[in-house]
Formats: C-alpha cells, structure tokens, sequence
C-alpha cells in the first residue's frame, strides 16, 4: 500500500532490554517504524535480533524502555494495562506460530471470542463469524474442535479469529513456522489478501522466504537495529 | 450463560482430576449436611422433651428461682387456682399446671430413702408431659383417691421393693417446721430415663401434697403453648402482666439441652469448618493445576484483548460449576441417608447419664441445604480466586512464551 496514509501503527526511537541473569541484554536499540492501513510488512532478521520484542511492542503486549508509541491517533505511553487491554481488544488481532486456539471451543467459538469480548450482540456475531470462516475457506467446520483440523485449517481458524472483529492491526509471529510449504503459500496468501480486504495493518515476524516475497514491505532486524 | 457454558468445557478438559475434586466436594457436602441435620434432630427432640418436661414457660413468686427457703413453700405461689384460670384464657394457652416441689423420706416400714417428688394434676399432667410412655409397671394415677396414689422411680422401687399396689409412707416437712406423713399406694412405676433421677422420683396429686404440707400455695404454674416458637412473644407479655410474678422459659430451665446444644454446636462446627477447608484444598490443588497448564492460553486470551478480571471470572465459573456440582451431589447423598436412616430404625446407644437410647434420624432442613451449598460453592470460588488472579495478572510475553 501507499505511505500516504496515516500509520496505524508507529514506534519512534523504541528501546527495550532484558534482564537475563546477571546481564543485560539489549533487545532493541532505538528502532523506529511506520506501518500503514492495508499494508503487509514482514519483520525478518536472525534468531534473536529483536524480532519477536518488535511484535510484542506493536502488538501492546510489552511496553519499551524508552522511545514513542502510537495506534491510529493514539499515543500508548502512560496508558494502563486496562487501557491497553481495551485497545488490544478493539483494534488488534493476533495470529501466532502454534495456532494458540482454545482446545475446548468449536471453531465457531473460538472466532466468536473477539466479539463476545467486544460485547457484540448475538445476532452480528453470527452473521460476522460465519462470514469470516467462509472467507477462510472453512465453512462447515464451525462445530469442530481444533484438534480435529489440520496444521493449515488451524491457522486459518487463527487468522479468521484476528480478523473477525476488523482489526486496525494485525501481529502475525511466524504464522507458517509449523506448516507445510503449500500450505504456508495458502496461508500467507490469505493474510495478504484479508489484510488488503480488510484495510488492516499487519506486522509479520518470519523467516520464511516464500512470506517476505509476498509482503509490501520487508524491515530487516540485526542485533536489534532497523537495517 | 456463554461463559458458563465454556467454563462446564473447561471443567471437562481433565475428567478425572474434575471428578476427584467433585468427589471430596461432593463427601464433604454429604457430611456436614448429615451431620448437621442429625444435630438439628437432636435439637428439635431435646427442645420438645425440655419443654414438655417444665412448660413453656414456667410462672412463680418472687424469690423461687434464684432464693433459698427456709421452709418448705416459704417462696410459694399464693391464690394459683385463680391465676391458672386467668391464663388459661390466654390465646395460644394449650394447658396450665400448677406443680408442688417437695422431698422428704420414703419407707416401706422396714427401710427408708430420700425422695424428691412433684405434686401434679395426674390426670393433665402425664397427657401434656406424654408421660404415659414411661410407665414400666402401672399406670397414671388418679386425684381425689381416699388413699393417696403415687407414681414413683423405677430405681426407687427396687430400693424399696416396692410394686404396683405397693403401701409406702411419705415422710416430709410441712411449712410451719413441723413433720408430717401420709400414706400412699404406688398405682404406677416409671423410668424419665436418667437412673439419677428415677432412685429419687416421687410422683403424687397436688392436692395431697399440699394436704402433706400443709399449705394451698404451689410451687409453680407451668404454662403449656400450642407453639414452642411463641415460647418469647408469650413470655414478654406475661412479664408485662404480671410484673409480680417471676418467670423462666423451657430454654431457661433446660440445663441438658443448652448442654447437648453447646457440645454439639462445637462438634459439628468443627466439622463443618474442616469440610470447608478439605473442600478449598481440593478445589485449590485442582484449580492451580489447571491454571498452570493453561497459562499459555491465558497469555493468548490476555493478548487479545481479555482483561485480567475476565481470566478470573473464568476460572471462578469453574469453581462454581465444580462446587455447584458436587454440592448437588453432596445434597443427594445426604438426602438418601436422610430416608434409608428413616426406614432403617437405628437406634442409637444412651447418652452420658441416661438409660433410655433414641432413633437415629437426621432432619432436613432447607435452610441448612442452601447454607451448606453455598458455602461449598463460595469456598470453591475462593479457591478459584486464589489459584488464578495471579496468574491472570503475569506479564502476557511471560505467559504466551509457557511451556
């Protein structure tokens, strides 16, 4: 997409660092970035570059040491964790590396959580989730529970479940590291193209060379500086 | 209802550690209901027993509960026929009966004993008292008799070896000083059940006491009611009546059953308490296990956008559903024992002091099914509470990085 929109998601001048043990482990030194409605950019860099701790400060999971946050319009510096736990609600999806579907729900249930959360009335949520599972291509799967699907329907119910509320952001960590290479293709066409569809923003931490081909942008991470 | 319904889900997840919570619940439930309804039935027989033993409440001069007589009747109650009749008009009166207290000796001519007698209304008397069911040879005696008739202890009659038909003479001290005797014949034999008690009972008509004692004074007026449970209403507006008088309820005067009351409180109190505490254990060591298998889904849940209450809330419909669960259980359980204990006919042995034993039974109460259930089930939203707030509040990164 253009950078001509606004960002909905900006870090300015973001550090964050660990303790591990008795050292200090500096995950991210004065990183800055944009990321704009409709646009897919792929976060890549080695093991242990920052990658992850990125994801997690976009996705207002982790808050920095120093530096600027922002979502649309919003400055996330000095907000509570209820605040943020509001704002995750309401403008960000999450799809990670293992699926992290709730075992005991249905698919139906676990893409209707968002909404429920979002104290979506009855009717909506219906209409929305079947909407959305249809988009993903799993119609007819609303009953089953997660261990019954595979690998790829998996995610699919993960990424159905990020977006079903139309997310302004969307944090991907590694969406295909437990797939199969046409499955992972599947998939991460179909993040491109809901995120497209949908005008969200979405952030994906990968390695995998066949994702940063598809994305609009790729930002490169080493030692925890933007290359 | 929703998250009710993902809670039952939850519950389901690890069958076997759910049932096993659900069991100590359930045997924890069972036990403190039955016993407690077997307190409650202890209770609710010892409270009729006591006041049909003195009435409901008992009416006297001044000075008879709490002072000492020089001689006999000295604190008696003068012009008690009139009184009677007065508060037999009372609403909610079912009967009022005066009672002489006297003791003295006993002989059957060739040996003597120390007796501690009443003088009664035999005919009102044994019915309101229902004491017809403790005669072990004989039967209730008339008033007016030519020759006095007694009932006496059942212990006292084998120290006298006396029978029915039996003449025995009543040796007491009349109200000015003096010494006085009469005879009578023993027309029944009864036990109240405590052997104490039945070496030194002497059961006789009013009107011969007092005759033996020279006065027409009683000793008290025992005012029997239709309910128990009016026994305070009742007592408040005698006090307003009749100021003069002194005055105690059956509650007052039943030193076995504030005793048994005491004990048993304590008891099943204890009990009671360590039910709870087995109860939030089990709950506690279930819930934990839970919560720290799941902390990864709760880092998941946290992420998008589940307030840390909400994590809780969860956890606590779960509490709910196991408790809930195993309350009802408990209920049934202790509701079987309830019936099968009603149709099996146990009797239990005599208490401490006492000859007679009593059925085994445990009442239901409603008040204490839903108190108990809700105990259970607040017990278990506590240990709810306990094992996940913590973990609803771990860093989300900490949480969703789990293994």
């Amino acid at each position: 997409m253009t950078a001509a929109a606004a960002p909905v998601v900006r870090l300015a001048g973001v550090t964050k660092s660990y303790r591990v043990g008795e050292t200090r482990v500096q995950a991210l030194r004065g990183v800055s970035i944009d990321v704009n409605a409709g646009e897919l950019v792929a976060l890549t860099g080695p093991s242990g570059s920052g990658k992850s701790t990125l994801l997690n400060l976009c996705g207002l999971i982790d808050a920095p040491d120093s530096g600027e946050r922002s979502l649309g319009d919003a400055k996330i510096n000095g907000r509570t964790e209820a605040e943020l736990t509001r704002m995750r609600r309401e403008k960000v999806g999450f799809v990670f590396q293992g699926f992290n579907l709730v075992p005991v729900m249905t698919v139906f249930d676990n893409v209707e959580y968002p909404l429920l959360l979002l104290g979506t009335p009855a009717a909506d949520r219906r209409g929305r989730v079947m909407a959305i599972l249809s988009r993903v291509g799993l119609a007819g799967f609303e009953k089953r529970l997660p261990d019954a699907l595979s690998g790829g329907q998996r995610q699919r119910v993960a990424i159905a479940r990020a977006l079903v509320k139309s997310p302004a952001l969307v944090i991907a960590d590694e969406p295909t590291g437990n797939l199969d290479s046409a499955t992972a293709a599947q998939i991460v066409d179909l993040l491109r193209e809901l995120a497209h569809e949908h005008r969200a923003a979405v952030v994906v931490a990968t390695h995998d060379e066949r994702m940063t081909s598809r994305c609009d942008r790729v930002l490169r991470l080493i030692d925890g500086e933007m290359q | 209802m929703k998250w009710l319904l993902f809670a039952c889900k939850n519950v389901l997840r690890n069958r076997r550690r759910s049932l096993m919570a659900l069991t100590i619940t359930a045997v924890g439930t069972a036990a403190a209901l039955i016993g407690g309804g077997f307190a409650q039935f202890t209770y609710d027989a010892l409270r009729e027993v006591s006041a049909r033993e003195t009435g409901h409440v008992v009416l006297a001069a001044r000075n008879f509960f709490d002072g000492d007589e020089d001689l006999p009747m000295q604190n008696g109650l003068v012009g008690a026929p009139a009184l009677a009749e007065r508060l037999r008009a009372l609403p909610g009166v079912r009967a009022v009966l005066p009672r002489v207290q006297f003791s003295g000796l006993i002989s059957n001519g060739d040996k003597s004993s120390v007796f501690v007698g009443s003088g009664v209304v035999p005919e009102i008397d044994f019915r309101v008292r229902g004491m017809q069911t403790g005669f072990v040879a004989g039967e209730p005696f008339a008033a007016g008799a030519d020759v006095p008739e007694i009932a006496i202890g059942k212990e006292l009659a084998k120290i006298m070896k006396a029978k029915v038909g039996s003449s025995l003479t009543l040796l007491a001290t009349t109200t000015e000083g003096n010494l006085n005797a009469v005879d009578a014949v023993v027309r029944g034999i009864i036990s109240v059940g405590v052997p104490d008690i039945d070496k030194r009972l002497v059961l006789a008509d009013v009107a011969a006491v007092q005759k033996l004692l020279l006065t027409d004074k009683v000793s008290t007026l025992s005012v029997y009611l239709r309910e128990t449970a009016d026994t305070d209403a009742f007592s408040a507006r005698l006090g307003a009546e009749l100021p003069q008088l002194d005055r105690r309820t059956w509650l007052d005067l039943a030193v076995f059953y504030n005793s048994v009351r005491a004990l048993y409180d304590r008891i099943f109190g204890m009990l009671g308490v360590i039910m709870l505490v087995i109860v939030l254990f089990a709950m506690s060591n279930t819930l934990s296990m839970a919560v720290a298998e799941r902390t990864r889904e709760i880092g998941t849940l946290r992420a998008i956008g589940t307030q840390p209450g909400e994590i809780v809330r969860n956890f606590l419909l779960e509490g709910v559903a196991i408790g809930g669960a195993g309350a009802l259980t408990g209920m049934a359980i202790a509701g079987a024992v309830t019936v099968l204990l009603l149709l099996a006919g146990i009797q239990m042995p005599p208490p401490p002091g006492r000859s007679n034993g009593y059925p085994l039974l445990i009442n239901f109460s409603v008040w204490l099914y839903v108190s108990t259930g809700l105990a259970v089930v607040g017990v278990s939203v506590l240990a709810a509470y306990l094992a996940s707030a913590k973990a609803a509040r771990k860093p989300i990164t900490e949480a969703l990085a789990h293994v």
